[in-house]
């Protein structure tokens, strides 16, 4: 009901009458209504503006130190270094790491601290890791990619 | 001799079942079957968004492996799961199979470490 006088009152606005005219027309009502709509942009402004600081801060998380990454895979080549090496049991080959996707190296390793991955070495190295570490040798191994 | 004989058995066991888990499956078949991949890994099996990984000249096995891990759990991922649920072996098989058949941009470490060049 406010805002549907609110939403008149724009109209004669810009139907170019006297501003003062309206203003002093305006109920308590409709006073708070403009005040609520003003609030609310505000409200969304910031929210807008805290996103894209988050968003930011993450862009500039997610930037690993490559020449870091290439002293840390040092431990990796082990197994990771070997053309077609496979694990005892069960048998497979360890995968390719080299040229492999920034973010998922990253969600692969915290899947191996947290749990949420199971194999025993992994696990144990993935411990080792910090995650300014694990960020290097993301951006070391995607840089990798022929 | 029983003992033997048991112990025999176990290893012809152990023996088949790696060499299951070994078996190739049919690229061309997987193509067919891997059109709900291609959202995420790419047409080429090169995922483009980097939270996923690239698929294509992985290892064979190591495609399965993953896939049954995410399937059976010892791999914890929502998508992944829901992926892998109507699977069943043979799809897993021929799905690896094309993946790993296609022109890859991965390596091993081999000449990548510190002090290798």
């Amino acid at each position: 009901m406010a805002q549907a006088r609110v939403g008149s009152m724009k109209a004669e606005c810009c139907s170019g009458h006297d501003a003062t005219s309206i203003l002093s027309r305006l109920h308590d009502r409709d006073s708070a209504a403009i005040v609520r709509m003003i609030s609310m942009t505000r409200l969304q402004l910031l929210g807008m503006a805290a996103a894209t600081a988050l968003f930011a801060t993450a862009g500039v998380h997610a930037e690993g130190d490559k020449a870091a990454g290439k002293k840390l895979i040092y431990t990796c080549a082990g197994c990771h270094g070997v053309p077609g090496y496979s694990n005892a049991y069960p048998q497979y080959p360890v995968p390719k790491i080299a040229g492999q996707n920034e973010q998922y190296i990253i969600n692969a390793l915290h899947g191996y601290q947290s749990g949420d991955r199971t194999h025993p070495t992994m696990g144990a190295q993935a411990q080792s890791l910090s995650d300014t570490d694990i960020q290097n040798v993301a951006a070391y191994l995607s840089s990798l990619a022929q | 001799m029983k003992r033997a004989l048991t112990l025999l058995s176990f290893g012809a066991i152990l023996a088949f079942a790696s060499t299951q888990l070994l078996a190739s499956g049919n690229a061309e078949n997987g193509k067919k079957k891997a059109g709900t991949c291609f959202a995420c890994h790419g047409t080429d099996g090169n995922a483009v968004d980097p939270q996923y990984p690239r698929l294509a000249g992985q290892y064979d096995e190591y495609i399965q492996q993953a896939l049954h891990e995410y399937k059976d759990g010892r791999r914890n991922n929502a998508i992944m799961k829901g992926m892998d649920a109507t699977l069943s072996d043979q799809d897993i098989e021929d799905i690896a199979a094309y993946f790993s058949s296609l022109p890859t941009k991965l390596d091993t470490l081999q000449g990548h470490v510190e002090g290798d060049k």
